[in-house]
């Protein structure tokens, strides 16, 4: 039997995959409903395979998948999200999962999914994949911003004013103005709400 | 601010006031001294020599400044000299106890409160106490003079000096604040141009007036106009005036025009030098005036004319009306960000909550759909049924991801893009129903917000619901197009309609209606036996809202 812990803080999903795992020759040996306690109960229960939701409090997939990295003995891990935004698609890429599957794919391709796995193989949706590729295409011919526009699309993210953002980096207002507009330009947004919302995406997570 | 009747005559007529009090005042004078046998106490002939002048240079003042602000302007300071000279010709042949110079020391000091501010109050009051007391001097040798007398009176005249010095001081606030008030009395949540514009237009009672703003980023000036109550879209490629000024009036056909210098004179200038003639002339605008709007994010002009009674007033008023306006845009502009700024927070934690809700609901649904399948020994049917059923769900959780990613973005798509939505939609609701469902479009290069692709979705569920529940149709057209700034939804079926076939009252699509009267939409229907016609139109400028 091939042991297996999940991740996932909603309890619909853990129970649903307790339906789905039973009677296969998976054996599910453990449910974590954050990201800390998923660390924990890895250390504990020592699984195969660990089915790691993505959103969870307490320490996101991402943040546990980053530190599984870390160890040595980390079980083999398959992403299991309901929707990634781009930029977490291609950091999740980059910390190499054995797996990832979308929760509003066919169930199908989860089990599909953990055969692979198990053999050692790696496996992504096809829809993860494609949608990964043109992230990473679209990063590659995105702009390059510099440290200084980095920060002030930081500032602005978190809602500051002109002037205190002036004040934080201790240049005038008109130069943040000057600033804020070349940015516009080359990011291609009209105001300062659509650069806030494009934040995550352009600093990349 | 509203004045009717005759009081709209001397409605920021200062010039009329003056002018009007001149004549009058002197031909009072006349009468006065006529009827006193006591005056006048020196050179007799010379004092109605100069009296009777003076009538009639009043009277001609007048009838010249009635209704030129421009002559006005300019006759101003040279009738305030005269005036005072005047004055101590009085003071110097009626220096008898009966001598009604007094009511000459007033008109000068008026005229300059009225017309000027404090500085210039104080200025005239300091020459006419000066010349009162050379003038009283010079008589002091005469039988009629009076020290005591002459002493109070002097005291009269400094009291209410100061009296006038104080009320130009404070008119001036007053006003000011008195325009602001009206402004935010005003304030609605339209266009606020058309704000702007409409409170100008009834301050100064203007027929025809423009606000102009330079549009982000370029060199064009945009904005609106109105003549005769209607209003229309307007542009200007140069900047109306040549230098930054506040306010200038402005007489095209005479090439005059009148505005305030910085140390508070009167500057006189070729209108050709100070303005965009060609540009105001293609508005329409001739004879009025130009004063400039600032706000904190942009700049233009408000331009007014046909103004019925314009005058040198307009000056200041429009410098408080320039301020107005500039107010209205940035009282807009900060309400319009607190929206945006609420309204993104409200899509985002929206979009939040059915991720984490209703997504994670249905995937889960679909594993245990999974598990039955999996698990338990099955008919071919019910195999067949939960097959279905988990296609379903997952169609559906599809879509609920395009909304969430829709309520994140709030951002614009081709029609094409959402027609291809609607047409697997549809081919999905023709299963689901059993009837025949097709989607075509027309003119779908056109963009519309992302949010009208899920009104346009459960428009079209509801409809094709209606036609099958309601109307037993077999065959539902779908027809879906932009029309210059709405979008059109026209769903025709064959089925008995929304008149039922036993007599009952007509059903109304009433949840349908709902729906298109949130989205600020409209929504016809015709129906008769064998087909049914609703169409259904959306404004496109409203659904980002």
């Amino acid at each position: 039997m091939t042991r297996v812990l999940v991740a996932d803080d909603h309890p619909m999903i853990a129970a649903a995959l307790d339906v789905l795992l039973r009677g296969t020759e998976y054996e599910l040996v453990g449910r974590a409903r954050s990201g800390a306690d998923a660390l924990a109960q890895v250390q504990r229960l020592r699984p195969d395979i660990l089915l790691l939701d993505v959103n969870m409090p307490d320490g996101s997939g991402l943040d546990v998948l980053r530190q599984l990295r870390e160890t040595r003995r980390a079980p083999a891990t398959i992403l299991l999200t309901a929707g990634m935004e781009d930029p977490q698609l291609v950091a999740a890429n980059a910390l190499e999962p054995d797996g990832i599957v979308l929760k509003t794919s066919d169930p199908a391709h989860l089990l599909e999914c953990m055969q692979h796995v198990r053999k050692g193989e790696r496996w992504v949706d096809p829809e993860v994949a494609e949608r990964t590729r043109d992230a990473m295409d679209r990063a590659a011919a995105a702009p390059s911003l510099t440290p200084r526009e980095r920060e002030l699309i930081e500032l602005v993210r978190q809602g500051l004013r002109n002037r205190d953002i002036a004040s934080q980096l201790g240049v005038t207002e008109g130069t943040v103005k000057v600033y804020l507009h070349a940015i516009f330009d080359k990011v291609s947004v009209d105001n300062r709400t659509e650069l806030a919302m494009r934040a995550k995406e352009l600093l990349g997570g | 601010m509203k004045f009717s009747g005759p009081q709209s005559i001397f409605q920021y007529q200062s010039g009329r006031v003056i002018a009007l009090g001149r004549v009058i005042l002197s031909s009072l004078f006349l009468f006065s001294i006529w009827l006193d046998q006591s005056q006048p106490a020196q050179a007799a002939a010379q004092t109605y020599g100069l009296l009777l002048f003076y009538v009639l240079f009043a009277l001609a003042v007048a009838a010249l400044t009635w209704r030129n602000w421009w002559l006005d302007a300019r006759l101003a300071a040279p009738a305030h000299v005269i005036d005072m000279a005047v004055f101590t010709a009085i003071v110097f042949s009626t220096n008898g106890y009966t001598s009604p110079f007094f009511l000459f020391f007033i008109l000068p000091l008026l005229s300059a409160t009225l017309r000027w501010g404090w500085r210039e109050t104080m200025l005239t009051a300091s020459a006419l106490v000066l010349l009162y007391m050379t003038a009283g001097l010079l008589v002091a040798g005469s039988e009629a003079f009076e020290l005591q007398r002459f002493i109070v009176r002097s005291g009269h005249l400094m009291i209410l000096s100061a009296v006038l010095i104080w009320f130009g001081m404070h008119q001036q606030l007053g006003r000011l604040f008195l325009g602001l008030d009206e402004i935010d009395r005003r304030l609605g949540r339209d266009d606020p141009l058309v704000q702007a514009l409409a409170v100008a237009l009834e301050a100064t009672r203007a027929r025809s007036g423009a606000l102009v703003l330079a549009s982000t980023g370029g060199q064009e000036f945009a904005g609106i106009r109105t003549t005769g109550g209607r209003q229309r879209p307007v542009k200007v490629a140069r900047p109306l005036t040549l230098e930054p000024i506040p306010v200038v009036l402005f007489d095209l056909p005479r090439d005059r025009t009148l505005s305030m210098r910085k140390d508070g004179w009167h500057r006189f200038a070729p209108a050709s030098k100070l303005l965009e003639t060609a540009e105001l002339r293609e508005i329409g605008a001739d004879h009025g005036l130009v004063a400039l709007v600032r706000s904190g994010t942009r700049s233009g002009w408000l331009v007014l004319w046909d103004v019925p009674e314009l005058s040198g007033d307009f000056l200041e008023l429009g410098t408080e009306l320039g301020r107005a306006a500039g107010a209205v845009l940035d009282h807009d502009s900060l309400l319009s960000a607190m929206e945006e700024g609420a309204a993104a927070r409200t899509r985002l934690s929206l979009a939040r909550d059915v991720h984490d809700s209703v997504v994670q609901f249905l995937a889960g649904a679909a594993f245990r759909v999974e598990a039955i399948m999996r698990a338990t020994k099955t008919s071919a049917e019910a195999d067949s049924e939960l097959r279905e059923l988990k296609r379903l769900l997952i169609e559906e959780q599809a879509e609920i991801r395009a909304f969430v990613s829709a309520l994140r973005h709030d951002r614009e798509l081709e029609l094409a893009e959402a027609v291809e939505e609607l047409k697997s939609l549809a081919s999905r609701l023709g299963r689901q129903w059993s009837v025949e469902c097709h989607v075509r479009a027309s003119n779908d290069d056109a963009s519309i917000p992302i949010r009208m692709q899920l009104d346009l979705q459960q428009l079209m569920r509801e409809a094709v619901a209606n036609a099958v529940r309601h109307g037993g149709a077999s065959r539902i057209d779908v027809g879906v197009g932009v029309d210059e700034d709405s979008l059109r939804l026209e769903v025709k079926d064959n089925g008995t309609g929304f008149l039922p076939a036993n007599g009952a009252s007509p059903v109304e699509p009433w949840s349908l209606k709902e729906r298109v009267d949130r989205a600020h939409g409209s929504l016809s229907l015709f129906s008769e036996p064998g087909c049914t016609n609703l169409v259904i139109t959306l404004p496109l400028a409203g659904a980002a809202a």
